[in-house]
Protein backbone atom coordinates (compact mmCIF):
# COMPACT_ATOMS: atom_id res chain seq x y z
CA UNK A 1 0.00 0.00 0.00
CA UNK A 2 1.16 3.10 -0.90
CA UNK A 3 0.80 6.78 1.29
CA UNK A 4 -2.71 8.47 0.65
CA UNK A 5 -2.70 10.44 -2.85
CA UNK A 6 -1.85 14.20 -2.04
CA UNK A 7 -5.22 15.26 -3.52
CA UNK A 8 -6.85 13.54 -1.00
CA UNK A 9 -6.23 15.30 2.24
CA UNK A 10 -5.73 12.55 5.10
CA UNK A 11 -8.93 11.05 6.48
CA UNK A 12 -12.29 10.09 5.82
CA UNK A 13 -15.00 11.93 4.97
CA UNK A 14 -18.05 12.27 7.73
CA UNK A 15 -20.31 10.10 5.45
CA UNK A 16 -18.85 7.94 2.57
CA UNK A 17 -16.77 5.17 2.71
CA UNK A 18 -13.44 5.26 1.51
CA UNK A 19 -11.57 1.96 1.28
CA UNK A 20 -7.61 3.42 0.71
CA UNK A 21 -6.23 -0.39 0.19
CA UNK A 22 -9.53 -1.84 -2.51
CA UNK A 23 -9.21 1.92 -3.53
CA UNK A 24 -12.79 2.54 -3.52
CA UNK A 25 -14.94 5.65 -2.90
CA UNK A 26 -18.55 4.34 -1.94
CA UNK A 27 -21.58 6.64 -1.59
CA UNK A 28 -24.86 5.31 -0.15
CA UNK A 29 -28.02 6.79 -2.13
CA UNK A 30 -31.27 5.98 -0.24
CA UNK A 31 -34.73 6.52 -2.09
CA UNK A 32 -37.12 7.62 0.42
CA UNK A 33 -41.34 8.06 0.17
CA UNK A 34 -44.57 6.53 0.91
CA UNK A 35 -45.99 3.37 0.05
CA UNK A 36 -46.25 2.83 -3.52
CA UNK A 37 -44.76 6.10 -5.00
CA UNK A 38 -42.27 4.49 -7.50
CA UNK A 39 -39.09 4.09 -5.65
CA UNK A 40 -38.40 0.32 -6.48
CA UNK A 41 -39.81 1.09 -9.98
CA UNK A 42 -36.75 4.03 -9.58
CA UNK A 43 -34.48 1.63 -9.01
CA UNK A 44 -35.05 -1.01 -11.32
CA UNK A 45 -35.23 1.48 -14.64
CA UNK A 46 -31.32 2.23 -13.14
CA UNK A 47 -30.62 -1.91 -13.35
CA UNK A 48 -32.15 -1.98 -16.60
CA UNK A 49 -30.75 0.66 -18.34
CA UNK A 50 -27.58 0.79 -16.96
CA UNK A 51 -24.92 -1.59 -19.20
CA UNK A 52 -23.93 -5.06 -17.41
CA UNK A 53 -20.44 -3.83 -16.56
CA UNK A 54 -21.42 -1.03 -14.84
CA UNK A 55 -23.66 -2.82 -12.08
CA UNK A 56 -24.07 -5.38 -9.67
CA UNK A 57 -26.73 -7.34 -8.67
CA UNK A 58 -30.53 -6.02 -8.23
CA UNK A 59 -31.29 -7.15 -5.08
CA UNK A 60 -35.26 -6.85 -3.37
CA UNK A 61 -36.71 -7.70 -0.42
CA UNK A 62 -40.23 -7.84 -1.17
CA UNK A 63 -43.30 -9.57 -0.20
CA UNK A 64 -45.27 -11.75 -2.66
CA UNK A 65 -47.23 -9.06 -4.03
CA UNK A 66 -43.74 -7.03 -4.73
CA UNK A 67 -44.31 -5.10 -1.64
CA UNK A 68 -41.09 -3.90 -0.44
CA UNK A 69 -40.37 -5.42 3.08
CA UNK A 70 -36.78 -4.25 4.26
CA UNK A 71 -34.81 -2.89 1.24
CA UNK A 72 -33.80 -2.91 -2.57
CA UNK A 73 -30.29 -2.50 -3.32
CA UNK A 74 -28.61 -1.68 -6.69
CA UNK A 75 -25.07 -1.00 -6.86
CA UNK A 76 -23.77 1.07 -9.30
CA UNK A 77 -20.03 1.70 -10.56
CA UNK A 78 -19.42 5.10 -12.12
CA UNK A 79 -15.73 4.03 -13.09
CA UNK A 80 -12.62 5.43 -11.95
CA UNK A 81 -11.56 8.94 -11.00
CA UNK A 82 -8.45 10.11 -9.94
CA UNK A 83 -7.34 6.52 -9.53
CA UNK A 84 -10.18 5.89 -6.80
CA UNK A 85 -13.18 3.54 -8.35
CA UNK A 86 -16.37 4.94 -7.43
CA UNK A 87 -19.74 3.44 -6.91
CA UNK A 88 -23.07 4.31 -5.46
CA UNK A 89 -24.77 2.31 -3.12
CA UNK A 90 -28.23 2.79 -3.92
CA UNK A 91 -31.11 1.23 -1.62
CA UNK A 92 -35.02 1.98 -1.06
CA UNK A 93 -36.66 1.62 1.89
CA UNK A 94 -40.13 0.08 2.27
CA UNK A 95 -42.58 2.93 1.94
CA UNK A 96 -45.38 1.99 4.04
CA UNK A 97 -46.07 3.19 7.57
CA UNK A 98 -45.43 0.31 9.66
CA UNK A 99 -42.31 -0.76 8.42
CA UNK A 100 -40.85 2.45 10.44
CA UNK A 101 -38.26 0.29 12.17
CA UNK A 102 -36.41 -1.74 9.23
CA UNK A 103 -37.14 1.93 7.23
CA UNK A 104 -35.30 3.85 10.13
CA UNK A 105 -32.09 1.24 10.28
CA UNK A 106 -31.57 1.45 5.93
CA UNK A 107 -30.49 5.81 6.80
CA UNK A 108 -27.57 4.62 9.00
CA UNK A 109 -24.66 5.71 7.30
CA UNK A 110 -26.72 7.41 4.58
CA UNK A 111 -24.70 10.31 2.00
CA UNK A 112 -28.16 11.63 -0.25
CA UNK A 113 -31.86 11.14 0.13
CA UNK A 114 -34.16 10.89 -3.37
CA UNK A 115 -37.96 11.43 -1.95
CA UNK A 116 -39.69 9.86 -4.35
CA UNK A 117 -43.75 11.79 -3.89
CA UNK A 118 -47.05 10.41 -5.87
CA UNK A 119 -48.58 12.86 -7.41
CA UNK A 120 -52.00 11.28 -7.18
CA UNK A 121 -54.76 13.66 -5.34
CA UNK A 122 -55.35 11.23 -2.74
CA UNK A 123 -51.43 10.61 -1.61
CA UNK A 124 -51.01 14.39 -0.75
CA UNK A 125 -51.48 13.61 2.87
CA UNK A 126 -49.22 10.18 2.50
CA UNK A 127 -46.37 12.01 1.25
CA UNK A 128 -46.02 15.07 3.80
CA UNK A 129 -46.40 12.06 6.66
CA UNK A 130 -43.33 10.39 4.89
CA UNK A 131 -41.32 13.65 4.31
CA UNK A 132 -42.29 14.58 8.24
CA UNK A 133 -41.72 10.12 9.30
CA UNK A 134 -38.26 10.89 7.27
CA UNK A 135 -37.23 14.70 9.49
CA UNK A 136 -37.86 12.21 12.56
CA UNK A 137 -36.13 9.27 11.64
CA UNK A 138 -32.51 11.18 10.51
CA UNK A 139 -32.87 13.29 13.80
CA UNK A 140 -32.78 9.83 15.62
CA UNK A 141 -29.19 8.97 14.06
CA UNK A 142 -28.55 13.09 14.84
CA UNK A 143 -28.74 14.49 11.52
CA UNK A 144 -31.13 17.35 10.46
CA UNK A 145 -32.61 17.22 7.04
CA UNK A 146 -31.24 20.71 6.18
CA UNK A 147 -27.60 18.95 6.95
CA UNK A 148 -28.01 15.87 3.82
CA UNK A 149 -28.44 16.28 0.64
CA UNK A 150 -32.15 15.70 -0.71
CA UNK A 151 -33.71 16.03 -4.01
CA UNK A 152 -37.35 15.11 -4.62
CA UNK A 153 -38.71 13.40 -7.18
CA UNK A 154 -42.82 13.98 -8.23
CA UNK A 155 -43.78 10.98 -9.92
CA UNK A 156 -46.38 9.80 -11.58
CA UNK A 157 -47.09 12.83 -13.95
CA UNK A 158 -48.87 10.83 -16.52
CA UNK A 159 -51.85 10.56 -13.65
CA UNK A 160 -54.38 12.15 -15.40
CA UNK A 161 -55.22 13.94 -12.11
CA UNK A 162 -51.88 14.38 -11.38
CA UNK A 163 -51.52 17.21 -9.16
CA UNK A 164 -49.58 20.41 -9.71
CA UNK A 165 -45.88 20.37 -8.95
CA UNK A 166 -46.30 23.72 -6.44
CA UNK A 167 -49.11 21.93 -4.37
CA UNK A 168 -46.59 18.47 -3.71
CA UNK A 169 -43.94 21.06 -2.98
CA UNK A 170 -46.12 22.76 -0.13
CA UNK A 171 -46.60 19.84 1.68
CA UNK A 172 -43.37 18.46 1.68
CA UNK A 173 -41.07 21.82 1.07
CA UNK A 174 -43.16 24.38 1.90
CA UNK A 175 -39.67 27.05 1.79
CA UNK A 176 -38.90 25.27 -1.76
CA UNK A 177 -35.43 24.71 -0.69
CA UNK A 178 -34.83 21.33 -2.64
CA UNK A 179 -34.43 20.85 -6.18
CA UNK A 180 -37.57 18.57 -7.30
CA UNK A 181 -38.16 16.70 -10.94
CA UNK A 182 -40.66 15.38 -12.54
CA UNK A 183 -41.29 11.57 -13.41
CA UNK A 184 -42.62 8.69 -14.77
CA UNK A 185 -40.49 6.12 -13.57
CA UNK A 186 -42.54 3.47 -15.33
CA UNK A 187 -41.22 4.51 -18.43
CA UNK A 188 -37.78 6.40 -17.11
CA UNK A 189 -38.74 9.90 -17.56
CA UNK A 190 -36.62 11.93 -14.68
CA UNK A 191 -35.08 8.83 -12.84
CA UNK A 192 -31.63 9.84 -14.48
CA UNK A 193 -32.43 13.21 -13.78
CA UNK A 194 -33.55 12.35 -10.41
CA UNK A 195 -29.82 10.21 -9.68
CA UNK A 196 -27.79 12.63 -11.49
CA UNK A 197 -28.92 15.54 -9.56
CA UNK A 198 -28.56 13.47 -5.71
CA UNK A 199 -25.11 12.17 -6.50
CA UNK A 200 -23.59 15.70 -7.65
CA UNK A 201 -24.84 17.02 -4.21
CA UNK A 202 -23.25 14.26 -2.50
CA UNK A 203 -19.92 14.72 -4.50
CA UNK A 204 -20.07 18.93 -4.03
CA UNK A 205 -20.27 18.11 -0.19
CA UNK A 206 -17.66 16.10 0.20
CA UNK A 207 -15.15 18.04 -1.88
CA UNK A 208 -13.12 20.04 -0.25
CA UNK A 209 -13.99 24.57 -0.99
CA UNK A 210 -11.36 24.92 -3.15
CA UNK B 1 -22.49 10.55 8.76
CA UNK B 2 -22.51 11.82 11.90
CA UNK B 3 -20.96 8.31 13.07
CA UNK B 4 -17.57 8.39 13.03
CA UNK B 5 -16.10 5.73 10.28
CA UNK B 6 -13.29 2.97 9.82
CA UNK B 7 -10.69 3.97 7.17
CA UNK B 8 -7.91 0.90 7.07
CA UNK B 9 -5.41 1.21 5.02
CA UNK B 10 -1.68 0.56 5.54
CA UNK B 11 -0.38 -1.12 7.75
CA UNK B 12 -3.76 -1.93 9.33
CA UNK B 13 -5.20 -3.06 6.48
CA UNK B 14 -2.62 -5.26 6.21
CA UNK B 15 -2.89 -6.75 9.60
CA UNK B 16 -6.62 -7.09 9.47
CA UNK B 17 -5.87 -9.12 5.70
CA UNK B 18 -3.58 -11.49 7.93
CA UNK B 19 -6.21 -12.15 10.58
CA UNK B 20 -8.50 -13.26 8.19
CA UNK B 21 -6.25 -15.68 5.82
CA UNK B 22 -5.16 -16.95 9.32
CA UNK B 23 -8.62 -17.51 10.70
CA UNK B 24 -9.45 -19.32 6.90
CA UNK B 25 -6.23 -21.40 7.23
CA UNK B 26 -7.38 -22.32 10.92
CA UNK B 27 -11.09 -22.67 10.74
CA UNK B 28 -10.94 -24.65 7.64
CA UNK B 29 -13.95 -21.59 5.92
CA UNK B 30 -14.42 -20.68 2.74
CA UNK B 31 -14.30 -16.44 2.78
CA UNK B 32 -14.12 -13.88 5.72
CA UNK B 33 -14.96 -10.62 5.27
CA UNK B 34 -14.79 -7.25 7.51
CA UNK B 35 -17.25 -5.14 6.95
CA UNK B 36 -18.42 -1.78 7.88
CA UNK B 37 -21.98 -1.52 9.79
CA UNK B 38 -22.98 0.24 6.81
CA UNK B 39 -22.40 -2.49 4.55
CA UNK B 40 -19.92 -1.79 2.82
CA UNK B 41 -16.64 -4.81 2.71
CA UNK B 42 -13.28 -3.48 4.18
CA UNK B 43 -11.39 -6.30 3.71
CA UNK B 44 -12.21 -9.69 2.43
CA UNK B 45 -9.95 -13.14 2.35
CA UNK B 46 -10.52 -16.39 0.11
CA UNK B 47 -9.37 -19.48 0.61
CA UNK B 48 -7.35 -20.80 -2.08
CA UNK B 49 -9.40 -23.81 -2.99
CA UNK B 50 -12.32 -22.29 -2.56
CA UNK B 51 -15.18 -21.95 -5.93
CA UNK B 52 -15.81 -17.97 -6.93
CA UNK B 53 -17.81 -16.30 -3.86
CA UNK B 54 -21.26 -14.91 -4.09
CA UNK B 55 -21.64 -11.15 -5.20
CA UNK B 56 -19.90 -9.48 -2.49
CA UNK B 57 -21.47 -6.29 -2.34
CA UNK B 58 -24.62 -7.92 -2.16
CA UNK B 59 -23.62 -10.45 0.38
CA UNK B 60 -22.06 -7.25 2.60
CA UNK B 61 -25.27 -5.19 2.29
CA UNK B 62 -27.50 -8.13 3.40
CA UNK B 63 -24.73 -9.00 6.42
CA UNK B 64 -25.07 -5.25 8.04
CA UNK B 65 -29.37 -5.05 7.17
CA UNK B 66 -29.99 -8.30 9.30
CA UNK B 67 -27.16 -7.98 11.59
CA UNK B 68 -28.76 -4.39 12.21
CA UNK B 69 -32.40 -5.53 12.36
CA UNK B 70 -31.00 -8.36 14.70
CA UNK B 71 -29.60 -5.81 17.24
CA UNK B 72 -32.99 -3.80 16.53
CA UNK B 73 -34.73 -6.91 18.49
CA UNK B 74 -32.09 -7.41 20.97
CA UNK B 75 -32.93 -3.52 22.11
CA UNK B 76 -36.59 -4.50 22.00
CA UNK B 77 -36.23 -7.64 24.30
CA UNK B 78 -34.09 -5.58 26.62
CA UNK B 79 -30.65 -7.09 25.97
CA UNK B 80 -28.34 -4.45 24.89
CA UNK B 81 -27.15 -6.99 21.86
CA UNK B 82 -27.17 -10.61 20.44
CA UNK B 83 -23.26 -11.27 19.84
CA UNK B 84 -23.77 -13.34 16.63
CA UNK B 85 -25.71 -14.46 13.68
CA UNK B 86 -25.52 -18.06 12.55
CA UNK B 87 -27.33 -19.48 9.62
CA UNK B 88 -26.67 -23.06 8.53
CA UNK B 89 -28.29 -25.14 5.49
CA UNK B 90 -27.17 -28.80 4.12
CA UNK B 91 -24.30 -27.65 2.78
CA UNK B 92 -22.87 -23.64 3.52
CA UNK B 93 -23.39 -21.71 6.58
CA UNK B 94 -22.28 -18.24 7.59
CA UNK B 95 -21.35 -16.72 10.40
CA UNK B 96 -21.60 -13.17 11.65
CA UNK B 97 -20.04 -11.52 14.35
CA UNK B 98 -19.95 -7.78 16.06
CA UNK B 99 -16.14 -6.32 15.64
CA UNK B 100 -16.70 -3.49 18.18
CA UNK B 101 -20.06 -0.96 17.21
CA UNK B 102 -18.70 -0.12 13.86
CA UNK B 103 -17.90 -3.06 12.25
CA UNK B 104 -19.22 -6.58 11.41
CA UNK B 105 -16.99 -10.13 10.57
CA UNK B 106 -18.38 -12.48 8.26
CA UNK B 107 -17.13 -16.36 7.40
CA UNK B 108 -18.85 -17.97 4.87
CA UNK B 109 -17.89 -22.18 5.25
CA UNK B 110 -19.28 -25.06 3.75
CA UNK B 111 -19.48 -28.80 6.01
CA UNK B 112 -16.16 -29.61 5.72
CA UNK B 113 -15.60 -27.12 8.71
CA UNK B 114 -17.00 -27.66 12.07
CA UNK B 115 -19.06 -24.73 13.64
CA UNK B 116 -17.38 -25.19 16.46
CA UNK B 117 -14.11 -24.38 14.71
CA UNK B 118 -15.46 -21.43 12.97
CA UNK B 119 -16.75 -20.26 16.12
CA UNK B 120 -14.04 -20.36 18.05
CA UNK B 121 -11.47 -19.06 15.95
CA UNK B 122 -14.24 -16.88 14.89
CA UNK B 123 -14.11 -15.09 18.15
CA UNK B 124 -10.12 -15.17 18.06
CA UNK B 125 -9.80 -13.17 15.14
CA UNK B 126 -12.74 -10.68 16.50
CA UNK B 127 -10.41 -10.06 19.52
CA UNK B 128 -7.60 -8.77 17.23
CA UNK B 129 -9.59 -7.41 14.72
CA UNK B 130 -10.97 -5.22 17.62
CA UNK B 131 -7.92 -3.65 17.72
CA UNK B 132 -6.87 -3.07 14.64
CA UNK B 133 -10.32 -1.10 13.82
CA UNK B 134 -10.29 0.57 17.34
CA UNK B 135 -7.39 2.17 15.86
CA UNK B 136 -8.95 2.82 12.10
CA UNK B 137 -11.63 4.67 13.79
CA UNK B 138 -11.99 8.55 12.45
CA UNK B 139 -14.03 11.22 13.45
CA UNK B 140 -16.40 12.61 11.16
CA UNK B 141 -15.84 15.94 8.88
CA UNK B 142 -12.09 14.86 8.21
CA UNK B 143 -11.32 13.98 4.90
CA UNK B 144 -11.84 16.39 1.73
CA UNK B 145 -11.55 15.20 -1.22
CA UNK B 146 -10.93 17.88 -3.73
CA UNK B 147 -12.71 19.62 -6.26
CA UNK B 148 -11.03 17.73 -9.54
CA UNK B 149 -12.19 14.60 -8.23
CA UNK B 150 -15.58 16.07 -7.61
CA UNK B 151 -15.70 17.11 -11.38
CA UNK B 152 -14.40 14.19 -12.56
CA UNK B 153 -17.26 12.51 -10.81
CA UNK B 154 -19.22 14.80 -12.47
CA UNK B 155 -18.30 13.71 -15.74
CA UNK B 156 -18.59 10.24 -15.51
CA UNK B 157 -22.34 10.50 -14.23
CA UNK B 158 -22.94 12.21 -17.87
CA UNK B 159 -21.03 9.38 -19.53
CA UNK B 160 -23.14 6.87 -17.54
CA UNK B 161 -26.77 8.20 -17.18
CA UNK B 162 -26.51 10.78 -20.16
CA UNK B 163 -26.78 14.58 -20.52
Amino acid sequence: MGPVPSWMSYLVTNMSTINFAAREINFKIVYYGPGMSGKTTNLRWVFQQVPQNRKGELVSLATEDERTLFFDFLPVDLGEVKGFKTRFHLYTVPGQVFYNASRKLILRGVDGLVFVADSAPNRLRANAESMRNLRENLAEYGIRAEDIPIVLQANKRDTLDALPLEMIQAVIDPEQRLPIFEAVATNGAGVFETLKAVSRQVLSRVAAAS
Amino acid sequence: MVEPAIALFGGAFEKASRVLEELLRESGARYALLLDRKGFVLVHREALWAPRPPALDSLATLVAGNAAATQALAKMLGEPRFNELLHQGSTHGMYAEEVGDLALLVVIFDNSAPVGRIKLFGKRAVQSLEVITRDSVVNPGTLEIDSEYRDGASALLDELFGN
